[in-house]
C-alpha cells in the first residue's frame, strides 16, 4: 500500500464563470521513504499540489490519502493535528518569525503543547545541532545567513519527527554552494527514512531525488524513478496521462 | 516557549502597535475612572450638602383640621389639637433605634407678640442650631449671641424701620437687633427670630415646642423607617417626611450617575472600537505569520488563544494605567466640581480595570475568529 496516494485530483479556483483549473486529474502514488522532486513551469500546478500534499487545502475533486488517512474526512482542527505530526514544511523564504531567536523559532510548533520549557528547549537545541547550528541558538534570523535560516526552518520542520518533509523551492533563495548543503541535509534525512517531497522549478535539483514528477498545465507530464525504491515498497504509481 | 511567551514576544516586537491598541483602552478606562470617581465623590458631596441643607422630617402636634381655602388664601377651618410638643420630646426623637442617623433635631417655638408696637410672629430657636438648620440664611450684621438678641426678617425690619444695632421693645424687655435677614421669599421675611427661651418667656410658656425639624443623615437613607420609628415613640405627634427634599436628593444623585454612565459608555464604546480596528488590522498584517503557524500545526483555538493573550496583556496594562491616570485626574479635577478633598475611589479603579480587560477581549473576538478561519494557503501566498 502506498504511503501517499493521489487519485484523480482536481483543483479549480474561483466560481461564476471566472474559474481557473490548477490540477486536472493528477494521480500519483508515493511510497514511504521516497525522495520525490516535483518540477514544472510557473502555473503548472506544483504549488497547488504541494498545498494539497501538505494538507493545507483540500482538492475540489479526487482523493488524497496519507498513511491510510483520507484527508477529506478530517475537520480543520484534526487536519491541523495531522499536519503537525505527519508533515514538516520547509519554505523557500524560510518563513521564520523575525522576532524570535533560532531556538525559539524551532520551538514554535511546540508552543501550543503542554510540557516543560526545559524539555522543549533541549529538543530545539538538539535539532539545531543536528542541522549544524550548535552555538547559534540565540541568534535572530537577521543575524543568520540564508543557508542558516533554511537550516533553522528544517529544524523547525523536524520538531515532531514527521515522516514526511515537504519543501517548496528550498534552495531558491540560496547560492549554489549553500543550496547544495541544504540538499545534502535532505539527502541525510532521506537516508534516515523520511519521505521527502520537494517542489522546484530547477530541474538541476532532480538528480538528488529518487523520483521525478514533472507537471505541465495541471497534469503529470512525466513521472520517472531515478533510483531504486526503498525495500519492501511496491509503490505502484497510478499511470499518468503521459509517462516517459 | 508557549502561547503566552509567543504573545509577549510579538508585543515587544510591535511596541508602537501595542501602544496604539492600548491607547483606546487607556483613554476609555481613564475617562471612565475619572468620571466615575468624580461622580461617586459628587454623589457623596451632594448627599452631604442635601443633608446639611436642612430638615427632611417635620414633627408637629397631631391635629385634625378641616381646611377651607384655595391656594394660599385661607378661608378658615376647624382645628382640633390632640396634644402638644415639649422640649423633652427631643430626647424621644433621638432615642429611636435609628437614632444614630439623626444629625439634627431642632425645636422651634412660634408665638405672636408685640415688637415695638407692631404685632409680629416671633420665631424661637436655639442660637446654636440656627446655622445648621438654616445654612442658606444670609444675615447683615451678627448672629443671635444671647437671649436679648434678635434677627429681623427683611420685611419685619422694613416695617419696624430697624437696622443692625437697633433695639426693639417687647413684653417690657429690650432686645438688640443683631442682624437683618436678607430676603428669603419665605414667611420668615416678616418674622422676628430670637432665642427660643426668650420667645417662650414672651409667650408665657415654659418648655413648649411648636414643631421639630429633624435632619437625618441619608446615605442609603431609610427615611421612611425613621419616620415610622419617631411616630411610634411620639404617638401624639404627626411625623412626616418632607418628600420634596428626599425626591430632589434622589433625582440629583441619579442625574449625576446617569451623566457619568452615559459619558463613560460613549468613551468605552470608542475604546472598544479602536481595539477592534487595531486588532483587525493586526490580523491583516500578520496573515502570513498566522498561515505559518497554521502550517506547523497550530489549531484554530491556538491562533485565537494567541490573539487573546496578546490583547489581554495590552488591555491589562492599558486598563491599569488608565485607572491610575483616571484616579489622578479625578483628584486633580475635584476642586472644579466642588469636592473639597479628592480621594482615590478604589471601586472605580477595580471596576475600570476589569472593564478594560473585558473590553479588550470582547474587541478581539471578531478579529480572532477571522484569524482562526484563515486558510493556511491563503495565508502563505508565497507557496
Amino acid at each position: 500500500m502506498s504511503f501517499i496516494t493521489l487519485e484523480e485530483l482536481e483543483m479549480t479556483y474561483g466560481s461564476n464563470g471566472t474559474s481557473a483549473t490548477a490540477l486536472r486529474g493528477v494521480s500519483v502514488a508515493i511510497a514511504r521513504g521516497e525522495y520525490a522532486v516535483i518540477t514544472g513551469e510557473s502555473g503548472a500546478g506544483k504549488s497547488t499540489l504541494l498545498c494539497i500534499l501538505g494538507g493545507l487545502q483540500l482538492p475540489t475533486g479526487g482523493r488524497i490519502t496519507i498513511d491510510g488517512v483520507d484527508l477529506s474526512t478530517l475537520r480543520a482542527d484534526a487536519l491541523a493535528d495531522f499536519r503537525g505530526k505527519t508533515i514538516g514544511f520547509v519554505f523557500q523564504a524560510y518563513h521564520l518569525l523575525p522576532y524570535l531567536t533560532a531556538r525559539e523559532n524551532v520551538m514554535v510548533p511546540m508552543a501550543p503543547e503542554k510540557g516543560s520549557a526545559a524539555g522543549k528547549w533541549a529538543r530545539a537545541d538538539a535539532l539545531l545541532a543536528s542541522v549544524g547550528l550548535a552555538g547559534k541558538e540565540e541568534r535572530l534570523p537577521s543575524q543568520l545567513s540564508g543557508g542558516e535560516c533554511q537550516r533553522v526552518a528544517i529544524a523547525r520542520a523536524l520538531v515532531h519527527d514527521p515522516p514526511i518533509l515537504l519543501a517548496d523551492e528550498p534552495t531558491g533563495n540560496l547560492d549554489s554552494g549553500t543550496g547544495d548543503q541544504i540538499l545534502d541535509l535532505f539527502a541525510r534525512l532521506h537516508g534516515q527514512g523520511k519521505t521527502i517531497l520537494v517542489v522546484t522549478h530547477n530541474r538541476a535539483n532532480v538528480e538528488r531525488g529518487t523520483r521525478s514528477i514533472h507537471l505541465r498545465d495541471g497534469r503529470v507530464d512525466e513521472d520517472r524513478f531515478l533510483a531504486a525504491r526503498p525495500a519492501g515498497q511496491a509503490g505502484r504509481g497510478i499511470p499518468p496521462e503521459r509517462r516517459t | 516557549m508557549n502561547i503566552r511567551t509567543l504573545a509577549r514576544k510579538n508585543l515587544l516586537r510591535r511596541k508602537s502597535r501595542a501602544v496604539f491598541t492600548g491607547l483606546g483602552i487607556f483613554l476609555g478606562i481613564g475617562t471612565f475612572v475619572a468620571i466615575s470617581s468624580i461622580t461617586m465623590q459628587m454623589e457623596g458631596a451632594v448627599r452631604d450638602k442635601l443633608d446639611r441643607y436642612g430638615a427632611n422630617i417635620l414633627v408637629t402636634p397631631r391635629t385634625e383640621q378641616l381646611s377651607l381655602g384655595f391656594g394660599d388664601i385661607a378661608l378658615g377651618g376647624t382645628q382640633v389639637s390632640h396634644g402638644r410638643l415639649t422640649a423633652a420630646d427631643e430626647q424621644a426623637i433621638r432615642s429611636i433605634p435609628l437614632g444614630e442617623r439623626i444629625r439634627l433635631a431642632v425645636p422651634w417655638f412660634l408665638s405672636a407678640a408685640d415688637a415695638s408696637g407692631k404685632n409680629l410672629v416671633w420665631m424661637g430657636v436655639r442660637p446654636v442650631d440656627l446655622a445648621e438648620s438654616r445654612p442658606w440664611w444670609k444675615v447683615d450684621g451678627a448672629e443671635i449671641g444671647g437671649k436679648d438678641d434678635v434677627i429681623l426678617g427683611f420685611e419685619a425690619a422694613a416695617a419696624l424701620d430697624k437696622g443692625p444695632g437697633g433695639t426693639l421693645e417687647s413684653g417690657g424687655r429690650t432686645f438688640r437687633v443683631a442682624g437683618i435677614l436678607k430676603p428669603t421669599g419665605e414667611k420668615e421675611d416678616g418674622m422676628v427670630i430670637a432665642d427660643i427661651a426668650a420667645v417662650r418667656e414672651l409667650a408665657g410658656v415654659k418648655d413648649g415646642v411648636t414643631f421639630f425639624e429633624v435632619a437625618a443623615l441619608c446615605r442609603e437613607c431609610p427615611i421612611e423607617d425613621i419616620v415610622r420609628e419617631i411616630g411610634a415613640k411620639m404617638p401624639g405627634a404627626k411625623v412626616s417626611a418632607i418628600r420634596s427634599v428626599v425626591e430632589s436628593r434622589k433625582a440629583a444623585v441619579d442625574q449625576f450617575r446617569r451623566l457619568g454612565l452615559g459619558v463613560s459608555a460613549i468613551v468605552l464604546g470608542i475604546g472598544g472600537l479602536m481595539v477592534f480596528v487595531t486588532i483587525m488590522g493586526n490580523v491583516q498584517e500578520r496573515t502570513r505569520e498566522i498561515g505559518i503557524l497554521r502550517a506547523v500545526g497550530f489549531r484554530r483555538r491556538a491562533i485565537r488563544s494567541l490573539l487573546f493573550w496578546e490583547t489581554g496583556w495590552i488591555a491589562l496594562a492599558a486598563s491599569a494605567a488608565g485607572a491610575l491616570a483616571g484616579a489622578g485626574a479625578a483628584i486633580a479635577a475635584s476642586p472644579l466640581f466642588g469636592i473639597a478633598r479628592g480621594a482615590v475611589e478604589w471601586r472605580a479603579m477595580a471596576l475600570g480595570t476589569v472593564l478594560g480587560v473585558s473590553l479588550g477581549l470582547l474587541g478581539t473576538i471578531p478579529p480572532a475568529r477571522r484569524a482562526a478561519a484563515l486558510s493556511p494557503t491563503e495565508a502563505i501566498r508565497s507557496l
